[in-house]
């Protein structure tokens, strides 16, 4: 190859300490998202329930691009292979769509939400109240915009209270995210890829009990204490909106 | 490529009819009923015994016998380039199925009708000769959960290269393409429980060939027996007598 | 595991609310740890941690790869735990792949951190080879042999001693290549790097049982728990990963506290760590 030359000269590449410049610089406080909101604004809600007529109960949420449905088939007869159980079982599965993501196929990153939306839920459900059986949590993510396992878990709940499945209360579920010194709640699809940490809270906001807490990335103790106080209080007041759907649902059944 | 050079030492500086270095631990694995790790030269292999206890499968069950079940599985970092299934590929499922049938032959199941034994092998590190050294590990490991067994079942591989029989292959020289004899015996009563080979020898080689790998694992047999004794020994001590 | 009777599990949790445990711990002791390296000459840096019963080794391996497109100038790190059916029963065949996925994934957040890879315990950047080109792709294994509670822990602790542990060598880089050219690469056999580990992290997993919270559960201790959480902090005190497990919900003031407890806690077991890790390269260099 011409490019080599006689004798190719070689060179040990030695770490470089570069780092990465910040895509916020410090005092950035008036930046804006792209969708024009500020820092602490989460995205509006859009809460549906009765959206699969076949399942026991079911809810289509969106959050600004965030589109999911979620289907809550239950309680149906354990499989004989399982063991006698006396409290009921929860099996939840998470999957996303082929075109769910701007390249096509990319969801399969996420086996894990499976299981975290399981731990999210198991809390808030009464599981004695219909033991030898097991509740199935079927989520499908239409269009992942960001954001995507609190508006799994939200939905879900809410899928749940369509059901009538017993529970102590309603799950609520919000994500913050950390790029430099600031905190963004409910981050977009390009925020979150440039995230320098993220935090998902899931909790049950008239018992004040978090379900679920998952957070990577560096924090400090003062910036984390922060995020949780936002997020808390994103919660309560998206349980608001959760409670008032439920209720436009029955009383919309009502008439 | 010359695996035995004309002063006749190996690849690795050994003679042609010398074993690897052996090392033995008895009680690795503190919940198992009985665990031992064996190593073969480069070759380190873990094995646990779970049983005799109530069978999980109904179906499966056997109403006269003890019903024995194996699983040998290698690890991720075991090999030199790593592997990315530790277990449920073809090699690994026929491995299980000759440790199962050869530990099941010196077991005395009779004795503990309904039963069932487990036997997991996970090798650490692969460098030749890994089925031997989980046989002789499975062997320990069944000795310290205190199961009754015949005889110890011992094994050992030969091979045949530049004209020469050569004790205890490694990967190198099992991967050179030549026959390769694996021997699993009872020591004591002197039976063979497990015969393998791969390629082909004439028959009068492969009778020599399969001796040295025989007289190999009655070299491995003694080893073991010690081991086990000096165990015994310390379990009496901790118990004051 | 045998199921534990009614008044083992009143022994246990009278235990813990008292501050004398079944070994006869305190609320917030560690079991002994022990500490090798080098267990596996196969490997670039590998590492054996035994806590009390719980035993895992953990081994990195460093292969040349493509970077990715999204992130040209770092290196790929992925983390993977096999639970080995030598521990459990239970974990034969496909029993402890739930289990495996579980850990790798926390061990995966609490290592590498964000997306964009800002704090990261490994620093990716000093992976790359050729910008764009060739980058170190290391594949870190873990592998359970023995269980008795508090996996997560034992494997953070294994793996911090095996990067500490590792060395990569060191390469020649044919320069001239252009554009999409794959440039000649040549790997040295003597010389390596070691691994700057003064960053990575290690987890506390506290485990709430009653109304207290211990550290370094027992497998009878964990079957007994209404939750547990476990924080990854580094040296800086700061938190790099926290993951909840565990059915019960907690209040938002109980988990701070407990993140305070773990911060407390993680000096003492950092300082223990690098001694131990230090001892055993030591020991590793006499022979």
């Amino acid at each position: 190859m011409a490019s080599k030359g006689a004798a190719p000269s070689t060179y040990t590449p030695t770490p470089t300490k570069k780092t990465r410049p910040p895509i916020f610089s410090d005092s950035d406080v008036d930046w804006l998202r792209p969708d024009g909101r500020g820092f602490h604004q989460c995205r509006p809600a859009f809460f549906r329930t009765g959206a699969v007529n076949s399942a026991a109960g079911s809810a289509y949420a969106e959050f600004g691009n965030t589109k999911v449905i979620v289907s809550v088939f239950g309680p149906r007869e354990s499989k004989k292979a399982m063991m006698y159980s006396d409290v009921g079982r929860l099996n939840c599965n998470v999957s996303y769509t082929t075109f769910a993501t701007p390249v096509r196929g990319q969801g399969s990153d996420n086996k894990e939400f499976s299981s975290m939306l399981h731990k999210a839920l198991e809390g808030a459900i009464m599981l004695e109240t219909f033991p030898k059986t097991t509740v199935d949590v079927f989520a499908l993510v239409l269009e992942s915009g960001g954001s995507d396992l609190p508006v799994v878990i939200s939905c879900a709940s809410l899928a749940l209270a369509d059901a009538g499945i017993m529970m102590y209360d309603l799950v609520a579920g919000v994500s913050v995210s950390c790029l430099g010194r600031n905190l963004i709640i409910d981050p977009i699809l390009e925020e979150e890829t440039f995230q320098d940490g993220s935090l998902i809270i899931t909790c049950m906001p008239s018992r004040y009990e978090v379900t679920q807490l998952t957070i990577s990335g560096e924090w400090s103790t003062a910036k984390l204490n922060e995020a949780m106080e936002l997020c808390l209080d994103a919660c309560s007041k998206l349980a608001k909106i959760m409670r008032s759907c439920l209720k436009e649902a029955a009383s919309a059944s009502q008439d | 490529m010359e695996f035995v050079n004309p002063e006749g030492l190996r690849l690795d500086g050994r003679r042609p009819m010398e074993m690897r270095q052996l090392r033995a631990e008895i009680g690795a694995v503190a919940k198992a009923d009985g665990s031992a790790v064996f190593e073969m030269g480069n070759t380190k292999v873990i094995a646990a015994v779970y049983g005799p206890r109530e069978v999980q499968n109904r179906s499966q069950q056997i109403n006269d016998q003890a019903l024995v079940r194996c699983e040998y599985s290698m690890a991720n970092f075991s090999t030199g380039d790593r592997r990315r299934k530790p277990k449920g590929d073809r090699r690994s499922t026929e491995i299980s199925l000759v440790i199962r049938q050869t530990m099941e032959a010196c077991i005395l199941t009779h004795l503990m009708p309904r039963s069932q034994i487990d036997i997991y092998v996970q090798v650490l590190q692969a460098d030749g000769g890994t089925r031997s050294a989980c046989i002789n590990a499975a062997t320990l490991a069944l000795a310290d959960a205190g199961i009754p067994m015949r005889d110890l079942v011992t094994s050992c591989s030969a091979g045949y290269l530049n004209s020469t029989p050569l004790l205890d292959l490694n990967y190198v020289e099992d991967s050179a393409g030549g026959p390769d004899v694996t021997v699993g015996i009872l020591p004591k009563l002197d039976k063979v429980t497990l015969l393998q080979m791969d390629a082909k020898l004439p028959i009068d080689i492969f009778e020599n060939v399969m001796q040295l790998a025989a007289e190999g694992c009655k070299a491995i047999a003694n080893y073991i027996r010690e081991v086990l004794l000096e165990n015994t020994k310390q379990l009496e001590y901790r118990r004051g007598l | 595991m045998v199921g534990l009777s009614l008044g083992e599990k009143h022994f246990i949790q009278g235990g813990i609310d008292q501050n004398i445990r079944s070994d006869g711990r305190k609320r917030d002791t560690y079991r002994p740890i022990s500490v090798e390296t080098g267990v596996i000459p196969q490997a670039n840096g590998s590492a054996r941690i035994r806590i009390g019963a719980t035993e895992v080794i953990a081994s990195v391996k460093a292969e040349l790869g493509r970077p990715d497109a999204l992130q040209p100038d770092q290196g790929k790190v992925a983390i993977f735990v096999d639970c080995s059916p030598v521990a459990e029963p239970m974990f034969e065949g496909r029993g402890g792949e739930e289990l495996s996925t579980e850990l790798s994934v926390v061990l995966q957040h609490c290592l590498l951190g964000g997306k964009s890879g800002a704090g990261a315990g490994i620093d990716l950047s000093s992976l790359i080879v050729a910008e764009g080109k060739i980058c170190w792709d290391l594949y870190i294994d873990g592998l359970v042999i023995s269980s008795d509670g508090n996996l997560l822990d034992a494997l953070g602790a294994a793996i911090k001693a095996a990067l500490s542990n590792t060395g990569i060598p060191r390469v020649q880089v044919a320069a001239g290549a252009l554009g999409d050219e794959q440039p000649e690469v040549d790997i040295s056999d003597e010389e390596f790097l070691q691994f700057d580990t003064s960053g990575v992290p290690v987890i506390v997993t506290l485990t709430k049982v009653g109304r207290h919270y211990i550290v370094d559960a027992t497998s009878e201790e964990e079957s007994q728990m209404s939750s547990a959480v476990s924080v990854s902090i580094n040296r800086k005190g700061h938190i790099c990963g926290l993951s909840k497990r565990g059915s019960a919900g907690l209040d938002p003031s109980v988990i701070s506290d407990m993140i305070s407890v773990a911060r407390h806690i993680s000096e003492q077991l950092i300082n223990k760590l690098d001694s131990e890790i230090s001892a055993a390269e030591a020991g590793e260099d006499e022979m």
